[in-house]
C-alpha cells in the first residue's frame, strides 16, 4: 500500500518536470517582446533594453533558459513578475487561497447536493422522479459556468442588490466577528452557487449511473433476499460503492479547480489564480504564467494523489494490488 | 436517459437488419432523447446554413438604435453599437457549430491515431504514448487552450486546432481502451494466424468492432469543444473577424446593468446546442449498448 503510494508519488516528478519544460518551450515560442511589453507603447532605449536583457538573461540559449529556471525553481525561485513588480511566487502566494477558499467551499456545496440528487434518481422507484432529476442535471451542466454567473449578478445583484456584483470585498475590513464572516459570504455567495451548481450536477450524473451500476450487482440481490430494507440497503451497500467513481472525479475536477476558475474569476472579478493567469497572459507575463501553470499543475497532481489515497482506504481490493 | 424500452427494441420486421447503421438510426429516432437530441442539432445546422435567410439584418449592420430592448423589430434587441442580436446569435451558431465539429473530428484524428497505436503495440510505444496523454490530462483543459491561443493567435483555423489540442486526450484514452479489449480476443489471434498485415489488423478488423462508443465521444467531445469555444470567446480570446456566442457575452458582460437581452440570448444559444449533443449522444449510447446504465430503472 505504501509503496504503492510511493510510486505514484515518485511518477509525478518526471510529468512536472515535463510539463515546466512543455510550457517554456510554449511560451518561447510566442511572438512578441517581453522587453516591449514591460515599456508599453512607448520606443524602448537600447541602453535600456540591454540593462533589463541582461537582468532577465532574455539573451540566453533557451536550454541554458530552460536549466536556470529549474535549477531556480528547485531553490524555491520563481522567477520575477516585470509586470507586477513582484515576485512570481509572493504573487502565486498571494492569489492561490482566494482561490482555494472559493474552490473549496464551491465543493462543499456541490459534493452533497450532487449524491443526493444522484441517489434520488438513482434509486427512485418512480421514473417521473429520475427524468424530472436527469433532465434538471442535463440542462444546468450544459449551461456554461460564466454565463450563470452573469445571469445571477444580472438577477441578484444588479436588479434585487442583495449581492455585491464582483471582488472579494475590501481589503482592510471595518467589521469584526460575525458582521465580517457576513460580509464575507455576500461576496462569495454568487460565484460559489454558479461553479456550485455546475460541478453539483456534473456530481449527481456521475453519481446517478454508479448508483444504477451498483444496484444491479449481485450482492445487492443478496442483501435483499437477507430481507434488509430498501434504505438500509442504500445507506450500507449502495452508498459506499456507488461513491467510488465520485472520488476520481471529483477528485479531478477539484484538483484543476485549485488551479484557478479562469472564466468564473473574470465574471466575478475575483482576484484569485485564475484572473492572473489571463492577465499575464495578456501582459506576456511569461515567468508568471509559467509560474501559475505549474501550480496548478501541482495541484492536480496531488489531488491525484489523495485520491489514489482515499480509493485505497474504499476499496480493500487495491490496496492487495501489485 | 430512461427510455430502456424503446432503445432495446430491435429494429426488425421492415428487412433492416438488426444492429445495422439503418436500425441504429431508425432506433436512434425511436428514443426520446435521441430524437430530441437528433431535432434540436438538425434545426441549427438549418439555421447556420441558411443564416442569411434567417436573420433578418446583416448581423454586423450597425442602426441607429444601440442598446434598444428585445420588440418587434428587434426580436432579441439590440447591443451597444446597435447591432440586431439576433441576427448575431443567428450567425453566431456558424462558428459554435464548425468549431465543435472541427475540433471534435481533429480530436479524433489525432487521439484516435495515437490511441490504436498505443493500443495495437504492446511495451515502449504503448508506454511512451499513454505518459503523453497523461501529460497532457494534468494540464487543465482551459489552461492548455488559452497559452496555446496565446501562442499560436486567435485565427479561426488555429483556434479549433487549440481546442482539438485540449480533448484528444479523452479520445485517445477512448480508442486505446477498445483496442486494449479486442486485441486480445480470438478474431484477432486469427486474423494474425491468417498472416494478414498489421494495417489490415487495425482498421479492418479491430476498428469496425471499436467504432460505435468513439461515436458516441465524438458528440461529447464536440459540445466541450463548444463550450470550451464560448469561454475562449468570453475571455476576448476568439477571432473578432468572426461573430460567436462566446464573443457576444464578452461584449455583453460590460453591459450587466442595462441590457440584459445581450447576454441572455447568446448564453441560450450555447445552452440548447450543448444539451443536444448530449442528448444526441445519449440516444446513441442507448441504441448502441442497450445494457448501458443509462438505460436502467430504479431500485424496484
Amino acid at each position: 500500500m505504501l509503496r504503492f503510494v510511493g510510486r505514484r508519488a515518485l511518477y509525478a516528478i518526471p510529468l512536472l518536470l515535463a510539463i515546466i519544460i512543455l510550457m517554456f518551450s510554449m511560451l518561447h515560442m510566442i511572438p512578441g517582446d517581453p522587453v516591449q511589453a514591460l515599456v508599453g507603447d512607448y520606443p524602448v532605449p537600447p541602453a535600456y533594453r540591454q540593462v533589463i536583457e541582461e537582468k532577465y538573461r532574455l539573451n540566453d540559449p533557451f536550454l541554458v533558459q530552460v536549466g536556470n529556471y529549474l535549477l531556480n525553481v528547485a531553490q524555491g525561485d520563481f522567477g520575477f513578475s516585470y509586470q507586477n513588480q513582484r515576485g512570481v511566487l509572493d504573487l502565486i502566494l498571494e492569489r492561490a487561497p482566494r482561490t482555494i477558499l472559493l474552490a473549496s467551499v464551491s465543493f462543499a456545496l456541490a459534493i452533497p447536493l450532487g449524491m443526493a440528487i444522484g441517489i434520488a434518481a438513482g434509486t427512485t422507484r418512480r421514473p417521473g422522479v429520475d427524468k424530472f432529476w436527469t433532465t434538471t442535471a442535463l440542462i444546468a451542466y450544459a449551461i456554461p459556468t460564466f454565463w450563470l454567473g452573469q445571469l445571477l449578478v444580472m438577477l441578484f445583484a444588479l436588479r434585487l442588490g442583495w449581492f455585491p456584483t464582483q471582488g472579494i470585498g475590501p481589503l482592510i475590513s471595518r467589521t469584526h466577528g460575525i458582521a465580517w464572516l457576513f460580509e464575507k459570504l455576500r461576496y462569495l455567495a454568487l460565484p460559489v452557487l454558479a461553479f456550485g451548481i455546475h460541478e453539483g450536477m456534473r456530481i449527481a450524473r456521475i453519481m446517478r449511473a454508479s448508483v444504477i451500476d451498483t444496484l444491479s450487482q449481485g450482492y445487492i440481490i443478496t442483501a435483499r433476499s437477507k430481507g434488509l430494507s430498501r434504505g438500509q440497503i442504500i445507506r450500507s451497500h449502495v452508498l459506499r460503492n456507488s461513491s467510488l467513481p465520485l472520488v476520481t472525479i471529483a477528485g479531478y475536477a477539484f484538483g484543476s479547480a485549485l488551479g484557478g476558475a479562469v472564466l468564473l474569476e473574470t465574471v466575478f472579478t475575483w482576484p484569485g489564480l485564475g484572473l492572473l493567469l489571463v492577465d499575464s497572459i495578456r501582459l506576456r507575463d511569461n515567468m508568471t504564467v509559467v509560474g501559475v501553470v505549474i501550480f496548478s499543475a501541482v495541484a492536480v497532481v496531488a489531488m491525484n494523489l489523495i485520491v489514489d489515497l482515499l480509493y485505497a482506504a474504499l476499496d480493500p481490493r487495491i490496496r492487495t494490488m501489485r | 436517459m430512461s427510455d430502456s424500452k424503446t432503445a432495446t427494441a430491435p429494429a426488425s420486421g421492415n428487412g433492416i437488419p438488426v444492429g445495422s447503421w439503418q436500425a441504429h438510426i431508425a432506433n436512434l429516432f425511436g428514443t426520446r432523447h435521441g430524437a430530441l437530441g437528433a431535432g434540436i442539432l438538425i434545426v441549427l445546422v438549418i439555421v447556420a446554413t441558411a443564416a442569411p435567410l434567417i436573420a433578418p439584418y446583416n448581423p454586423l449592420e450597425q442602426t441607429q438604435l444601440s442598446l434598444a430592448p428585445p420588440s418587434s423589430q428587434f426580436l432579441f434587441g439590440t447591443d451597444n453599437i446597435g447591432r440586431d442580436v439576433f441576427s448575431l446569435v443567428v450567425y453566431g451558431s456558424r462558428s459554435s457549430l464548425l468549431v465543435g465539429l472541427g475540433a471534435a473530428l481533429a480530436a479524433l484524428l489525432i487521439g484516435g491515431t495515437l490511441g490504436i497505436l498505443a493500443g495495437y503495440f504492446q511495451g515502449p510505444v504503448e508506454a511512451a504514448l499513454m505518459r503523453l496523454v497523461e501529460l497532457f490530462q494534468t494540464l487543465p483543459v482551459i489552461i492548455l487552450v488559452l497559452c496555446a491561443v496565446a501562442l499560436f493567435g486567435s485565427n479561426f483555423w488555429l483556434l479549433i486546432a487549440a481546442v482539438a489540442l485540449a480533448i484528444w486526450p479523452m479520445e485517445a484514452r477512448l480508442v486505446y481502451g477498445q483496442y486494449i479489449k479486442l486485441r486480445d480476443r480470438e478474431f484477432i489471434a486469427a486474423a494474425r494466424v491468417a498472416d494478414l498485415s498489421t494495417a489490415h489488423i487495425m482498421f479492418r478488423e479491430i476498428l469496425p468492432n471499436a467504432i460505435q462508443p468513439i461515436i458516441v465521444q465524438v458528440a461529447l467531445d464536440a459540445s466541450i469543444a463548444i463550450l470550451i469555444e464560448a469561454g475562449l470567446g468570453f475571455l476576448g480570446l476568439s477571432d473578432p473577424s468572426k461573430v460567436s456566442w462566446g464573443r457576444l457575452l464578452f461584449v455583453a458582460q460590460d453591459y450587466m446593468d442595462s441590457a440584459w437581452w445581450m447576454s441572455l440570448f447568446p448564453g441560450a444559444a450555447i445552452c440548447i446546442t450543448v444539451v443536444g449533443l448530449n442528448l444526441f449522444a445519449d440516444g446513441l449510447n442507448e441504441v448502441i449498448d442497450p445494457r448501458s446504465t443509462s438505460g436502467m430503472g430504479g431500485l424496484q
